[in-house]
């Protein structure tokens, strides 16, 4: 009898020791998070990754969300959108997240938002940027990040306050994204008066674009404007003053021209080229130069908006899922739709317009590359430096 | 007009590097009969090697061209002798399994890159970069201009090589026959394997000469797979001959299908262009070269 009593009571200290760990371990919250790691946008993919992972570090370590352990499963798209739609699957199925994140490419984002709507899990895109992503009616979508068509607000200003040109040539690379900036661009234009003498897309990679170049310069338009990503638009830059392009602008409109890969590559070419972005780290936004420096710090590289929105994104990954009630789908998106908060990138608010929903809405910028450094100048009040305009080409370029 | 010139001019320059790159390729389908479709990768090798010799060593990418070519050889030589010969010995299934041991050489090698460099994109600058100069308004840009004579060189130096030389005699006699090239006491083996190296070493310039022009990242090699494959096919398998015209062919229909029709649509160009050769010239320009 005393034997077995011992028997028992030794069981019961040894279930409670092996159970002891599990109780006092913090509780981990698992978010998926798709990004291409591999693929020729897993440069970008980096980055994300990088500032996703730092703000995860800062979140855990200031206990933002109690005793709770926030953890970021990252899984690779590659830039297909076949493969993020079952990196999305596994990522609900098999490691049971409690919401995603993540999105770059506008196409991959489009897909996985199609999963997520379909599995009714929330899904926080904070850089695919094309229309139509909030304008499925997909309640379970959400998006960080302006949509692609308000990118170049920021430019529309200043075009009317100061370039006032009349002809413009569009340059756009055929992708989702690409297409779908170009036809609000070419709007825009209508609006403003501006005739589009050209509008010409190319798949992107390519070597040489002087076959497309030369039409430019035949049509010599006031604004060339590029919605063309990074190698593409150096290259596009390099070969433009090797052909003596000169129009009165040049305006990127898109991720290629605020990179410091832009004027490495391009070199003199990039001098005075616009860029419409959607953020700068000296913009007035709490934490926002300290993450810039923080980053370079840490990786010892630059960071650029795309950083910051992954960046912004996990903060407002970890607001939510303090505030939600529970773990359940449905009190997750109630806490996500509740959102009101700032961060790096701005404030972040979702709401609908036009018709879209769930969108967060924010001013864009203009930058311009100034003696190889990227300085915001538009709008005037907030500008980092005074723009340059009229540009001499012919000088810039010697 | 001047708008067709400068087409054309852009067309037979970007030409002269695709004509490197299929050269290659071609060399190694005539003697192993095999599409080597690590072609793009090991050329993404040498562009890294060739990064490497101007940022840390301060080489210009030309005389770079002196360093990645002996690797890119000692590296499709090791390929060839201990990756893809071993597999003749082993029975399969598919006959064609040394083409998959290729593509899986192609894998590895993108990774391996990624894991050195990460995939962060690369470029170097040189102050010739951008240069270009004019010939009545037509811009030849400079690097192009070079490589495509380098690209010339090269050739011509293979083509001696191939025709002069006696060991260039056994490679044509183990390209048309391999069985009756060992039996007259060629060491087809030991070919193969200096064949492999050769197309390495070609891919290794036409990488090299790419560079300045362009930029380079781990995934880079993929499309230039292809555009070598497209070549070699265009060309006529194992033709040399056939490999310049087609690299030549190529890159003025992309040029002119940019210009005339649409940008986005030049690889379309490029592809309708190799069906027609297909179908009403199957076995490629080398019908029409005969070399």
């Amino acid at each position: 009898m005393m034997k077995k009593l011992v028997m028992t009571v030794m069981m019961i200290v040894l279930c409670a020791l092996l159970a002891a760990p599990s109780v006092w371990a913090r509780e981990t919250i698992k978010v998926g998070i798709v990004l291409p790691l591999t693929g020729g946008q897993a440069a970008f993919g980096e980055i994300e990754r990088n500032s996703f992972e730092m703000a995860l570090a800062e979140i855990n370590s200031a206990k933002l969300l109690g005793d709770k352990k926030l953890e970021f499963i990252f899984e690779d798209d590659t830039g297909k959108p076949e493969v993020a739609r079952s990196a999305a699957e596994k990522l609900i199925t098999k490691d049971q997240v409690v919401m995603l994140g993540g999105g770059y490419g506008s196409s991959e984002t489009f897909a996985i938002a199609g999963v997520a709507q379909q599995s009714a899990i929330p899904f926080l895109v904070n850089t695919g940027s094309a229309d139509k992503i909030t304008e499925q009616g997909w309640d379970y979508v959400y998006r960080l990040n302006p949509a692609a068509s308000d990118y170049p607000m920021g430019l529309e200003t200043f075009l009317t306050e100061v370039v006032k040109p009349k002809t413009a040539a569009i340059l756009y690379e055929d992708s989702n994204f690409g297409s779908s900036s170009s036809k609000s661009f070419e709007t825009t234009c209508k609006r403003l008066g501006i005739n589009v003498v050209l509008s010409e897309n190319y798949s992107k990679g390519g070597v040489d674009f002087k076959p497309l170049l030369v039409k430019v310069k035949q049509a010599n338009p006031d604004l060339v404007y590029m919605i063309s990503y990074l190698m593409d638009a150096s290259l596009l830059m390099g070969q433009s003053m090797e052909l003596r392009i000169t129009p009165k602008l040049f305006v990127g409109g898109a991720a290629g021209f605020t990179l410091p890969e832009f004027p490495k590559k391009a070199g003199k070419a990039s001098e005075n080229v616009f860029s419409a972005t959607l953020w700068y780290q000296t913009l007035p936004y709490p934490g926002a130069m300290e993450y810039f420096n923080n980053y370079g710090k840490k990786y010892g590289k630059e960071t650029e908006y795309h950083g910051a929105e992954a960046y912004a994104a996990a903060y407002v990954i970890a607001d939510t899922l303090k505030r939600a009630k529970s773990l359940s789908r449905p009190d997750v998106k109630a806490a996500l739709s509740a959102t009101d908060m700032m961060t790096v990138f701005g404030p972040v608010k979702f709401t609908s317009y036009d018709k879209k929903i769930n969108q967060n809405k924010l001013p864009t910028y203009l930058v311009q590359w100034i003696d190889g450094k990227l300085e915001l100048v538009w709008p005037k009040k907030i500008a980092s430096k005074p723009f340059i305009y009229p540009i001499d080409f012919e000088k810039t370029w010697k | 007009m001047e708008m067709f010139i400068q087409t054309l001019v852009s067309g037979i320059l970007i030409g002269g590097i695709y004509a490197l790159i299929g050269i290659g390729m071609t060399l190694i389908m005539g003697v192993m009969k095999i599409i080597n479709l690590a072609h793009g990768q090991l050329m993404m090798v040498a562009m890294y090697i060739t990064f490497v010799c101007h940022q840390y060593l301060g080489l210009d990418p030309y005389f770079a061209l002196f360093i990645a070519m002996p690797c890119l050889f000692v590296l499709g030589a090791a390929i060839q002798k201990y990756l893809l010969n071993p597999l003749l010995k082993v029975d399969s299934i598919l006959p064609e399994n040394q083409v998959l041991m290729t593509v899986g050489i192609g894998m590895v090698l993108t990774e391996v890159m990624r894991f050195i460099f990460h995939s962060d994109y690369r470029s170097i600058e040189t102050g010739y970069s951008s240069t270009a100069f004019y010939l009545g308004g037509i811009s030849f840009n400079l690097p192009m201009f070079v490589a495509f004579g380098i690209a010339l060189l090269l050739t011509l130096g293979l083509f001696l090589f191939l025709l002069k030389t006696d060991v260039g005699k056994s490679v044509r006699a183990t390209a048309q026959n391999m069985d009756a090239a060992m039996i007259l006491g060629i060491n087809a083996h030991w070919i193969t394997i200096l064949t492999y190296g050769l197309g390495s070493a070609l891919v290794a310039a036409a990488g090299t000469l790419l560079l300045p022009i362009y930029y380079l990242f781990p995934d880079i090699g993929g499309p230039f797979t292809l555009k070598a494959f497209v070549i070699t096919m265009l060309g006529g398998m194992g033709s040399t001959v056939g490999a310049i015209v087609g690299g030549v062919v190529l890159g003025v229909a992309e040029s002119l299908g940019a210009t005339y029709i649409a940008m986005s649509l030049k690889d379309a160009v490029a592809m309708v262009i190799f069906l027609l050769v297909l179908i009403f010239l199957p076995g490629g320009l080398k019908k029409l070269t005969k070399v």
